[in-house]
């Protein structure tokens, strides 16, 4: 089937549902708002399937599927299409996207079906989608930051959507201009690429860079990838700008499922794989890059750990398994990126379903010390996130240990990487454990901690769908990125990695012993399931400990209880200052110059029009007389 | 000679009648003295060697658009007004100052472009004026003449339609 | 330039003088007089001196393009009088009044 044909239908069929729901938003019908939304979400999976399944038929040399649909800006020197591609990064890209995007819509139309407005957050849900897809098929810089642009602002919607309160909205607020601050840094990012090298397509960019001598100026290029970061910082919620994500939670759970864990944060890190062959020669950028997400991973997993609302665990387990992402980034491990930017949009997004299946079961309580004991009330949502749970915790074979273990294995050996990201990495896999248990521990087993007035019960099938389709995506997600070591046993190769080879950046090959990397798997496996057995005695086995271990550790746990304070010196530090600020501006230079400037400018009008008024006096004489001396003047003229 | 006489003579005339037309308060007499104006201005025509317009002038200007005048005047009971002169040293000084200007601008132009007339030195009075003028006027000119016609049509009609506005023209109510 | 020769031989320039004398006075009567009646007789002076000068130009340069236009402005300055007075009387039948100081209505 045509193929630009297939790429239009894919982007337009969200757009459509987004038009369709939009125009009746004050509709209370939540089953057609949501069949129309998740019949759209379908038909992109569908497209995006078949545009895979024709991409995998084409040889690898030539593998790429490219349309144009018009010139968009042509300014100078500047030439933007508005062109799409469809290669190895965006088939995983997409397929994740409509996959996982399509379950979430089915889901909501169970979640959502009290709602007062489901139509509304249909039509979100939709434009979301659309946004995305143009975000990772554009061609060019530009086109990617218009989806960027427009998934910011739909987060900002349906993070908001019950905006009636005020914090909620506030929280909304939080999101974008947070990310809007980001965007600030891409755009730089982009502006600084454009004048280096004068294009802004991908293609072009990746042609041009590694031959062009400033490449190996490193400059101009990390500058430009340090400013793009933290663009993605941003909309990745990477230290310093992820303090959106925790608040982010106020939304309706299926948003944090599908903006939060699955696509919109994982557009930074598509960004670098996309670009990884410019940001290889931008070392200092990486080494960046790696810090950055192994710090970041580490702080949110301590975070992670005191928190008691089940859907903020859930968050800041997203912000530190990002961090993870953005290490493999910048050790040179961007198929390692890419996978386990998929594995955990299989699992997080379970997880986040699960919970939300919890939530709606025990009528909107998202408190864990009121939970327990679940498993026995819901079976199959607990079945499904102890799935989620295996995979996150990184046992094998579930897919969480393939991606987060080629992570650690690179960060560990690439020339890029070091033995202190690998420990932090390995400290951070057995924190995330530790959290994850004490999540399991609290909600599902143990002995119920909820009065007798609450009656949880499973959740109906179509939320129930979702959540069993996407267990056993976890399971069998790992399973396309076996390492070599493993896979000459299994006799399966590394599709992902033999899939993504022609299109990422592939780094200097390091020799290193098979024994190495053996050791290195089983000690983490060991580690993250010591941790795990530590978790469930903690909470389980003999629940007093914790409560001593606390108060040990006194002021250290107020701070990491209170997220390091990091809002209050943001608020103190940053925004209040500038807010003081502004309001000096306001009073002083705006009131005193600029409104006096524009009343002056209108009196010295008014003025000189009062002055000239005095011209028309209604004398028939007067006006003889002005003619006659028109008359004189033109004469002179001519005659002179 | 004699030319010079008449001509100077004629022109003394015509500046003091124009003069008191635009000075006198009294209309009346202003309407009389632009009479006197317009028969001086005849003269100065059949001077010129222009016979016909200069009937013209006297059985169209002198005969009947000043008794119209007069007429008109009759109507409004008009005493002498207390001020017949517009207001202001300064206005009015301004305004004769810019008559002046401009006449004398005119007179410059004028006679700086005398020099560029087709028949500078014939001075040869043309014969039989009337015939040439009527020859001219139906062939040359028919147009134009024609165009006169339904304009003064038009007046006609105008000046009906106008003089119906109801009212009465006593001075006092 | 201003000889004996020059006063004694009248010609064009003359005529041209004098016109334009005329002409400054009509003009004078219609910018100084407040009767309108007699602004109406400037403008009727007005005309009139220019009609000496066409005459003038007309026998200085032999043709009678001088005198048709002439015939036509007489023609058409009666017919400008005439409803120019009958305006005048439909002003004063409505205000009584012929004095232009009292017509400023459309000052602004």
């Amino acid at each position: 089937m045509n193929h630009a044909l297939l790429i239009l239908t894919l982007l337009i069929a969200p757009l459509l549902g987004f038009l369709f729901n939009g125009l009746r938003f004050r509709s209370p019908d939540g089953y057609v708002a949501g069949t129309v939304a998740t019949l759209a979400a379908g038909i992109s999976f569908l497209c995006s399937a078949v545009l895979v399944k024709d991409l995998a038929a084409m040889p690898v040399e030539s593998r790429v599927i490219a349309t144009h649909f018009f010139d968009w800006i042509t300014v100078g020197n500047l030439h933007v299409p508005f062109g799409f591609v469809v290669d190895q990064i965006s088939a995983i890209m997409i397929l994740v996207i409509t996959g996982v995007g399509s379950l979430i819509h089915l889901f909501s139309i169970g979640y959502m079906s009290h709602d007062e407005r489901p139509a509304k957050y249909f039509a979100y849900l939709n434009l979301f989608l659309f946004n995305m897809l143009v975000l990772v098929l554009g061609d060019n810089l530009l086109i990617t930051f218009v989806g960027w642009e427009g998934v910011g602002l739909c987060s900002y919607l349906l993070i908001g959507f019950w905006f009636t309160d005020a914090q909620k909205a506030a929280a909304g607020m939080k999101a974008f201009v947070t990310n809007r601050i980001g965007d600030a840094g891409f755009l730089i990012g982009v502006f600084m690429l454009f004048s280096a090298f004068g294009t802004l397509n991908y293609a072009d960019l990746i042609n041009v860079i590694p031959k062009s001598p400033e490449a190996l100026w490193t400059g101009t290029l990390t500058v430009a990838t340090l400013f793009l970061f933290l663009g993605a910082t941003g909309k990745s919620a990477q230290i310093p700008l992820y303090v959106w994500l925790p608040d982010a939670m106020a939304g309706p759970t299926p948003v944090s499922a599908l903006i939060h864990a699955a696509t919109m944060v994982t557009a930074g890190v598509y960004l670098f794989v996309r670009m990884s062959p410019v940001l290889i020669m931008a070392p200092h950028t990486m080494e960046v890059i790696a810090w950055v997400g192994a710090i970041t991973a580490f702080v949110a997993a301590t975070i992670g750990l005191t928190q008691w609302d089940i859907k903020k665990i859930l968050a800041y387990s997203t912000v530190s398994q990002l961090g993870y992402m953005f290490l493999a980034v910048g050790v040179g491990a961007f198929t390692a990126a890419e996978f386990h930017l998929m594995t955990h949009a299989f699992f997080k997004a379970l997880m986040f379903l699960g919970s939300g299946s919890v939530i709606h079961a025990m009528h909107e309580e998202q408190d864990v010390r009121h939970m327990g004991g679940l498993r026995k009330y819901m079976p199959i949502t607990h079945l499904t996130f102890v799935m989620g749970w295996l995979a996150i915790i990184g046992m094998p074979p579930f897919a969480g240990f393939f991606s987060k273990d080629e992570i650690l294995w690179q960060a560990f050996s690439s020339p890029y990487g070091s033995k202190g990201l690998w420990a932090v990495g390995v400290v951070t896999a057995a924190l995330t454990a530790f959290y994850m248990t004490r999540l399991m521990a609290l909600t599902f087993w143990g002995k119920s901690r909820f009065g007798h007035d609450v009656h949880p019960h499973e959740s109906p099938p179509t939320m129930l769908i979702p959540l069993i389709v996407l267990g056993i995506l976890s399971v069998i997600g790992g399973w396309f990125g076996i390492p070599h070591l493993l896979g000459e046993y299994v006799h399966l190769p590394n599709l992902i990695e033999g899939w993504l080879e022609p299109v990422v950046a592939k780094l200097p090959e390091v020799q290193s012993e098979p024994v190495i990397e053996w050791s290195l798997m089983r000690f983490s496996v060991a580690l993250a399931g010591l941790s795990a057995a530590f978790a469930y005695d903690s909470y389980i086995l003999h629940p007093e400990r914790t409560g001593k271990l606390v108060s040990a550790l006194g002021v250290v746990y107020e701070a990491i209880f209170n997220k390091y304070y990091v809002d209050e010196i943001y608020q103190g530090w940053i925004i209040n200052p500038l807010v003081e600020g502004s309001k000096a501006l306001w009073l002083y230079i705006d009131v005193n110059f600029i409104d006096k400037a524009t009343y002056f400018a209108g009196d010295l009008v008014s003025g000189m029009a009062s002055f000239v008024k005095t011209v028309q006096n209604g004398k028939t004489q007067s006006y003889a007389l002005y003619m006659a001396l028109g008359v004189v003047v033109v004469m002179t003229i001519v005659l002179m | 000679m004699w030319e010079a006489i008449a001509f100077y003579s004629l022109a003394i005339f015509l500046i003091y009648f124009a003069f008191k037309t635009i000075t006198v308060p009294n209309p009346i007499h202003a309407a009389l003295y632009l009479v006197l104006t317009m028969i001086g201005l005849g003269a100065a025509f059949f001077n010129l060697g222009a016979q016909f317009i200069a009937g013209v002038q006297m059985i169209v200007y002198a005969g009947a658009v000043m008794v119209l005048f007069v007429m008109v005047l009759m109507l409004f009971d008009l005493k002498a007004e207390l001020r017949a002169f517009s207001r202001g040293l300064f206005s009015g000084g301004l305004k004769v100052m810019s008559a002046a200007l401009l006449a004398g601008l005119a007179i410059g132009a004028a006679n700086s472009s005398v020099a560029i007339l087709e028949n500078p030195d014939s001075a040869k009075p043309v014969a039989d004026v009337t015939r040439q003028l009527g020859i001219l006027l139906y062939t040359k000119y028919l147009y134009a003449f024609e165009a006169l016609g339904i304009l003064l049509l038009a007046v006609a009609v105008g000046v009906v339609a106008v003089s119906r506005i109801k009212g009465g023209t006593h001075a006092q109510h | 330039m201003l000889s004996i020769e020059t006063l004694l031989h009248v010609g064009l320039p003359h005529y041209i003088f004098l016109s334009g004398i005329l002409f400054s006075f009509g003009m004078i009567a219609v910018l100084m007089r407040r009767n309108v009646i007699v602004m109406l007789m400037g403008v009727e002076l007005m005309l009139n001196a220019v009609n000496l000068s066409f005459i003038a130009f007309s026998k200085e340069s032999g043709n009678l393009n001088g005198h048709i236009m002439v015939f036509f402005v007489m023609t058409i300055a009666a017919a400008e009088a005439g409803v120019g007075l009958a305006l005048a009387v439909a002003i004063y039948k409505k205000f009584h009044e012929v004095n232009i100081r009292f017509f400023e209505h459309l000052r602004g």
